[in-house]
């Protein structure tokens, strides 16, 4: 028993010394099984007709039989839950073997085969003690409309909402403000931080810092920035478009299409008026002779 | 000038020019030049055709054929050089003179051109017959000045992947400047256009685009375009770049182009054009006259607008997005003056430059109808309101402004500063003006004759032109396409039956605007108004109005109209009343309009039924009118009249009367959003005035405040304003407007109260524009704006520098919002970055108010290329401001040097029309920045450094003006005083100080020159024993590093001598010839003509009373040491001058390159830039030469 074992049920592993007696009780309880299960390991080998087996052999046979046996536990259990129920029956250990692929039909005569061995049950341990739940406060009872087999209401704390936040403020007046020095507050740090990075102008010749303005970088294409909306622009501007679309009586207001290749048709609406019905089916056959193809080059022929 | 009153047009040319081809094969955008050659079909009108004038400026010319036969032509282009070898005079009045003798001389109206092609002799006998001619041209432009304008943006990769385009520009006829042309506006013919360009490239040019062609090697193509219509030269256009097509969705005929990436700008922008057509189709009756338009929106553009022939280019700064508000009636004003011009300007053209006031006057009508219609009466009477005012404004600052040159009476124009006579010789103000009148004269004419009539006659002026139109090979026809002033009046009178003569004399001819002055008194027995009303006809400006005006006259039973009569001496008028004085009952008051309201008439005189009085009110004559009536009638008509320019009138009346009654008046229309919003708007300002003057007695909040609240804010937190949502425009002018008039309200220390500066920060902090769909980038300007008015001058100590610790609270939080709202401009720009441009000139105020250390670095780095154009000009327009308030010579330099350099004609433009109104100093007042070389700077920048561009040269003699006025400018010496011995005009003025820095330069110049030196040697040998006296120490240090290897012994031609007598106080100067002059020396011819001259020179009568200068005196002075204070002040004057140097070094070099070519007389800058890079292969192109004959001719 020297190796660390992977104890079944999803326990935590249990990490033993070798021979060296372990004080819980449910480390002792688990330990008694697994004894067991190496028995019997034990037993079916001699049975096969092995006369020793190495220890590291014994052990992986051990582990194999442990996983299969936990596992045909929890398949059982998890088929038993799926129908309602709290504790497996017969049939739902059969339906387990059957989807694990074991023929089970073999196996009432394999049981009563007649080489097989009888091992000692296994000693008597004190089953480990679950440890108790923190209990606060009174369970509930059930409502007279749940019947009393269902299990009980978890411990209150798990379900009872317990305000630890303030009520988030709806005043207009403080929202207003807060989203006004918020975005101050956000202007302000990050002019301040592209100054601070970048080169900088200055009002003051004492103190430079003062009020740093971020230097004036000429560029080479000036009116696209000038004229173009911004992103943050045309984001607004779908925004509102979208949830205030009723508002569009105003002549005026007409909207571009923030997307400017796609979107042709919209983008050339009329303010207000009638779209020209011809225009979307006649886009490809308007003649308009900057539409047209580039001529080829007529060959000249010398001669 | 060519016109005759009975007959058709006469051409001054003695050919008639039928068909004109153009053809540019190559467009080079990195080395800006462009290569082509035009071909010119003409018919002889006389026999023995010789020479053939044509118009062609800064165009390189290689080869003129006639038929096939190489023809030799000369070259003069006057315009380049306005005065030669002219050192002294320096007044404008001869600059003038000189200036309009140059135009005149290459005239196209007056059959004159630049170019003079001699027929081959061979064809002469062919000219009998009256065969036709074709006169070939090749020729090219290497980065030419003016005509073309080339952006090629300085970014990675190929040229239409860059942006670059070139586009075709001027003021009046400049198309000279990039092809050869009859450069007339009366000079029609058909055209061929065709234009070789980059395969990625788009040429868009007049006419009909016939097809399009790759060229071989297909890596470019070739735009063929024809013009059937026979159209002027001066209407022809091109532009060239990677242009985004657009055809308009409502007519496929209309083609719009823009710069990449701004397709949808242009979409939007472009929506409403169909509207404009379609209106002024109707209202003409008339179709679109070419079968296509085209509109080309370029960067860098000359001016917003300019129409050509089927074709517009406009600034791309016009284009918007649908969230803009503000831009969006001033593009569409543009585009509707574009097509109201093509009718008339470009289809229809002039006869000569006396008949322009038609045009313009047509045109203008036509889209003020456009704006009546779109826009609504209420804008189209603002509208010209604010016409009439400008202009009568500029009449009477001015004393006259002509509309035509060339009325019945010679119009003498002494009082102006340049000529009328030219469109290239005005100023652009005065040109601005003039459309002003000429389209409110076209008003005056409708109200006479009626606007259906007048519709008619632009028909059928129309209708004439396109039948003349249609007519091909019978080109006298087309004449009928030119419009005159006779024409017009002469339709005018056909088709109403009426004579407007009189109108026309009055108005046209005769320059000045009437002034009246009105008041009036009620008499209560006859129950009549006496009004009177005087003219002022004697200062400058006026004139003297006789004939019928119209006077209105509110009662208490209804409105009135009187007409009476202006007689030579009647002043008083009395008008009978309608209603008794009385008022009976409580009954509804009748308007004008039909509407009849409840008033409050307690205010009123109880004796009186006059509510109130207007004269003129439909602004039939033009004119100024002072009226004075009693405060409750202006009130009155400002509640209740209904007519925006009364409520305009009145608000301006009631800026003089501080009462709560005007208060109520005032506040009363600002709530009532039926009111005209400009009104409004008007009335914020008022009502901040009368809250300045009203100060003691001003009860309640500040003026304005609780209406801001109660319209723009929350309800239930009245401090914070509603979140923007823009949607009624009306209000959001308001909005916009009522900050700003607020921050002009002042408490009893004169400070804008406390209570308004926090409001105003309030609303800048808790703006919020994120449920909007419209931008607030003008919103949030104007808030600033706001807070820029709100600044006032700070409380100095002494004259302590600024620094930051002894910062105003206040002003550092408004320093805080401009610092903050221009950082983050830097992030997300706002659209046409407005905000950028109120935070500069806020700045500018900060500094100027003394709350921040004035400098204008700042400025100058916003002022660069590669800013945006309106920012550029807020930068400069502050440059500007510093360089007057602190008499700053270095930025003065730095403005000129920017006039001279800067790649943006718009700029180079403002500039100097900026430095007009804001002037450094004027010729009132004494000012350091005010010397000799300034004088010279500007001189040579109107004679010969603003060739390229008529604006730009008008520009700098409208400055000139103002800084130096009409005659000699006073800081140059008195001529007589001075000996001037040399000829080379640049020479003469030298500023004297800085002289031993240019040692290097002048010596070494003398010793190629040396020959020139001989006539004078004595003098010059005098000169320099003295001109190396020892020197000041403060002048030793740069002698010597500078001066010093060259020894002493050199001779220093431009060496002066300054001597101050204590007894006599004038100054002797003695200057040594240089230069070029020994360039004319070598011909025999030219030397004694030299000679000549300076004994002209010194037998020149002295101005009676001063001592005549001689030589002897001067030599006679000479040893006398000069005295070491008059030196000291001139070293320091001399270190302030250093922004020259570099200026002179560079023209001396300049002169080296020159004396290379002897032939060439003329000195053009660019022109000699040119030779030395071509030198090889050009090195006798007769372009360069003032009378430089082509090889052919020289044969």
């Amino acid at each position: 028993m020297a190796d660390p074992a992977v104890m079944a049920g999803g326990f935590s592993a249990v990490r033993s010394g070798g021979g060296k007696a372990t004080s819980s009780p449910a480390e002792n309880y688990q330990l008694a099984r697994r004894r067991t299960l190496q028995v019997v390991v034990s037993s079916l080998l001699t049975e096969c007709g092995f006369e020793s087996a190495e220890k590291a052999a014994v052990e992986s046979l051990t582990e194999m039989i442990q996983s299969y046996i936990s596992e045909v536990g929890r398949c059982a259990k998890a088929y038993c839950e799926h129908t309602a129920r709290i504790t497996p029956t017969l049939s739902d250990t059969v339906v387990t073997l059957i989807e694990m692929g074991f023929n089970v039909n073999t196996l009432p005569v394999y049981a009563k085969r007649s080489q097989r061995m009888v091992i000692t049950a296994p000693p008597v341990t004190n089953a480990p003690v679950i440890p108790k739940a923190l209990i606060a406060g009174q369970k509930r009872t059930h409502p007279s409309h749940i019947p009393s087999h269902f299990p009980e209401f978890p411990d209150p704390h798990t379900y009872i909402k317990t305000p630890t936040f303030r009520e988030p403020v709806s005043d207009y007046q403080v929202v207003r403000e807060k989203a006004a020095s918020q975005r101050r507050d956000v202007e302000r740090a990050l002019t301040r931080f592209m100054a601070k990075t970048g080169e900088t102008q200055s009002l003051f010749k004492d103190d430079i810092t003062a009020f740093p303005l971020i230097a004036a970088r000429p560029s080479s294409i000036p009116y696209l920035s000038a004229l173009l909306p911004s992103e943050l622009e045309l984001q607004t501007l779908e925004e509102t478009d979208s949830s205030e679309q009723d508002d569009q009586t105003d002549s005026e207001n007409t909207f571009l299409s923030d997307d400017p290749g796609a979107d042709k048709e919209n983008s050339m609406l009329p303010p207000g008026g009638v779209v020209p019905s011809v225009k979307a089916s006649e886009e490809n056959m308007i003649d308009n002779p900057y539409l047209r193809p580039v001529k080829k080059p007529k060959v000249r022929r010398k001669k | 000038m060519n016109r005759k009153k009975d007959k058709g047009f006469e051409s001054p040319r003695p050919f008639k020019l039928t068909h004109q081809v153009v053809c540019i094969n190559n467009i080079n955008f990195q080395r800006k030049s462009v290569i082509g050659f035009v071909e010119l079909t003409i018919f002889p009108t006389v026999v023995n055709l010789n020479r053939i004038k044509l118009n062609s400026k800064q165009c390189r010319i290689y080869r003129v054929r006639v038929n096939d036969l190489e023809a030799p032509f000369i070259y003069n282009d006057p315009t380049l050089e306005v005065c030669h070898h002219e050192s002294k005079q320096r007044n404008l009045n001869y600059f003038s003179s000189a200036y309009t003798a140059a135009v005149s001389a290459v005239d196209p109206d007056a059959g004159h051109g630049e170019l003079v092609i001699k027929v081959p002799s061979e064809l002469w006998k062919q000219g009998d017959e009256m065969n036709v001619l074709k006169v070939y041209i090749e020729f090219s432009l290497d980065q030419p000045k003016g005509g073309l304008h080339f952006v090629v943006p300085d970014v990675e990769g190929s040229m239409a992947e860059r942006g670059a385009h070139v586009f075709s520009f001027g003021y009046q006829n400049s198309t000279r400047f990039w092809f050869p042309c009859v450069d007339s506006y009366s000079e029609l013919c058909t055209w061929k256009l065709e234009f070789t360009v980059d395969a990625s490239m788009v040429a868009v040019s007049c006419g009909d685009l016939v097809e399009t062609v790759y060229t071989h090697d297909m890596r470019k193509k070739t735009f063929h375009y024809v013009l059937p219509i026979p159209t002027a030269a001066s209407n022809i256009s091109l532009s060239v770049g990677p242009f985004e097509i657009l055809v308009d969705p409502y007519m496929h005929e209309v083609t719009h182009f823009c710069l990449p990436q701004l397709l949808p700008l242009l979409k939007h922008s472009m929506s409403y054009l169909h509207e404009i057509f379609e209106f002024y189709e109707e209202i003409l009756t008339c179709r679109y006259p070419y079968s296509c338009f085209k509109t080309v929106f370029v960067d860098e553009a000359y001016v917003q607008v300019s129409s050509y022939a089927s074709m517009s280019i406009f600034s791309t700064n016009l284009l918007h997005s649908a969230m803009i508000i503000d831009q969006t009636p001033l593009t569409r004003q543009c585009l509707a003056q574009a097509l109201a011009q093509q009718f008339f300007g470009c289809f229809i053209s002039r006869m000569s430059w006396a008949d322009e006031w038609v045009l313009k006057g047509i045109s203008g009508y036509i889209y003020g109808l456009y704006l009546k219609k779109t826009f609504g009466v209420n804008q189209y009477r603002h509208w010209i309101k604010e016409e009439l005012d400008k202009m009568v404004e500029y009449e009477l600052k001015m004393g006259g402004l002509p509309v035509s040159s060339n009325g019945h009476l010679t119009c003498p124009t002494p009082h102006l500063h340049f000529s009328i006579k030219h469109p290239h010789t005005l100023s652009w103000k005065y040109y601005k003006m003039f459309q002003c009148k000429a389209h409110l004269v076209m008003r005056l004419i409708e109200n006479r004759i009626s606007m259906e009539f007048m519709l008619q006659v632009f028909n059928k002026l129309l209708s004439l032109a396109s039948t003349a139109s249609s007519q091909k090979y019978q080109s006298h026809m087309w004449s009928q396409m030119l419009v005159s002033t006779h024409s017009f009046l002469k339709s005018i009178s056909n088709v109403s039956g009426k004579d407007i003569g009189p109108l026309i004399k009055q108005w046209v001819d005769q320059s000045a605007v009437v002034k009246f002055f009105g008041s009036f008194a009620f008499n209560r027995k006859r129950n009549v108004l006496e009004l009177e009303i005087r003219q002022d006809y004697t200062s400058s400006g006026t004139q003297k109005y006789v004939g019928p005006i119209k006077v209105t006259v509110q009662e208490l039973d209804g409105s009135f109209n009187h007409t009476l009569q202006i007689e030579e001496n009647s002043l008083k008028h009395d008008i009978p009343c309608h209603s008794k004085s009385r008022r009976n009952k409580k009954k509804k008051i009748p308007l004008m309009n039909g509407e009849e309201v409840d008033m409050d008439l307690s205010a009123m005189d109880a004796d009186s039924p006059l509510l109130w009085i207007r004269i003129d009110p439909d602004m039939s004559i033009l004119r100024k009118v002072e009226f004075e009536q009693a405060d409750f009638m202006w009130q009155y008509q400002l509640r209740y009249e209904r007519d925006v320019v009364a409520q305009e009138e009145s608000i301006l009346a009631l800026e003089k009367f501080p009462t709560p009654a005007s208060r109520l008046a005032l506040t009363d229309i600002l709530e009532q959003d039926q009111c005209f919003y400009k009104v409004r708007q008007g009335a914020c300002f008022c009502l901040a005035k009368i809250a300045n003057s009203m100060m003691s007695t001003w009860t309640g909040p500040p003026a304005m405040k609780s209406l801001f609240t109660r319209m723009f804010c929350c309800k239930s937190c009245p401090n914070i304003v509603k979140t923007n949502t823009f949607i009624s425009f009306q209000s959001y002018f308001l909005q916009k407007t009522m900050p700003v008039a607020m921050a002009q309200l002042r408490d009893i220390q004169n400070l804008c109260p406390k209570d308004v500066l926090n409001f105003i920060l309030d609303l800048i902090k808790y703006n919020d524009n994120r449920k909007n769909k419209f931008s607030d980038n003008y919103y949030r300007a104007e808030l600033i704006d706001a807070l820029t008015n709100s600044l006032t001058p700070a409380i100095s100590i002494s004259n302590e520098v600024r620094t930051v610790d002894n910062l105003n609270g206040d002003v550092r939080l408004i320093l805080e919002e401009i610092t903050r709202s221009l950082n983050m401009e830097k992030l997300l720009p706002s659209y046409r970055n407005t905000i950028t441009v109120s935070c500069l000139r806020a700045i500018r105020m900060l500094q100027k108010n003394g709350h921040i250390p004035s400098d204008p670095s700042l400025f100058k780095s916003y002022a660069e290329y590669g800013h945006f154009v309106d920012v550029r000009v807020a930068a400069l327009e502050a440059v500007v401001d510093y360089t007057r308030v602190d008499r700053s010579s270095v930025e003065l330099q730095w403005l000129l040097n920017m006039v001279q350099n800067d790649p943006a004609h718009y700029i180079r433009h403002k500039i100097l029309s900026m430095l007009g109104k804001n002037p450094p100093f004027t010729k009132a007042a004494e000012s350091p920045l005010c010397n000799e070389a300034l004088v010279d700077q500007l001189w040579k920048l109107m004679n010969s450094g603003t060739s390229h561009d008529w604006r730009l040269r008008c520009d700098a003699v409208n400055l000139y003006y103002t800084l130096f006025g009409l005659t000699r400018p006073s800081c140059l010496p008195l001529p007589e005083l001075g000996l001037v011995l040399n000829l080379k005009e640049k020479k003469a003025v030298l500023n004297p100080t800085i002289k031993p820095e240019q040692g290097p330069d002048t010596t070494e110049m003398t010793g190629i020159t040396m020959g020139g030196l001989i006539t004078m040697e004595t003098v010059s040998s005098v000169s320099m024993s003295s001109g190396v006296a020892p020197p000041p120490q403060g002048l030793k240090r740069k002698l010597d590093s500078v001066v010093g290897p060259l020894g002493s012994s050199s001779p220093e031609p431009g060496q002066v001598l300054q001597e101050e007598d204590t007894s006599k106080k004038f100054k002797i100067r003695v200057r040594i010839s240089s230069a070029e002059d020994e360039i004319d020396m070598e011909s025999p011819h030219d030397s004694q003509a030299f000679i000549h001259h300076h004994l002209n020179i010194l037998e020149r009568p002295s101005t009676p009373g001063k001592e005549p200068p001689a030589v002897d005196q001067a030599v006679l002075s000479l040893p006398v040491t000069p005295l070491p204070s008059s030196f000291g002040k001139e070293s320091t004057s001399s270190s302030k001058h250093s922004g020259d140097h570099h200026h002179h070094h560079h023209h001396h070099e300049h002169k080296k390159k020159k004396k290379k070519k002897h032939k060439h007389k003329h000195k053009h800058k660019h022109e000699s830039k040119d030779k030395e890079r071509d030198s090889h292969a050009f090195s006798n192109s007769p372009a360069s030469g003032r009378s430089v004959r082509s090889p052919s001719m020289s044969d």
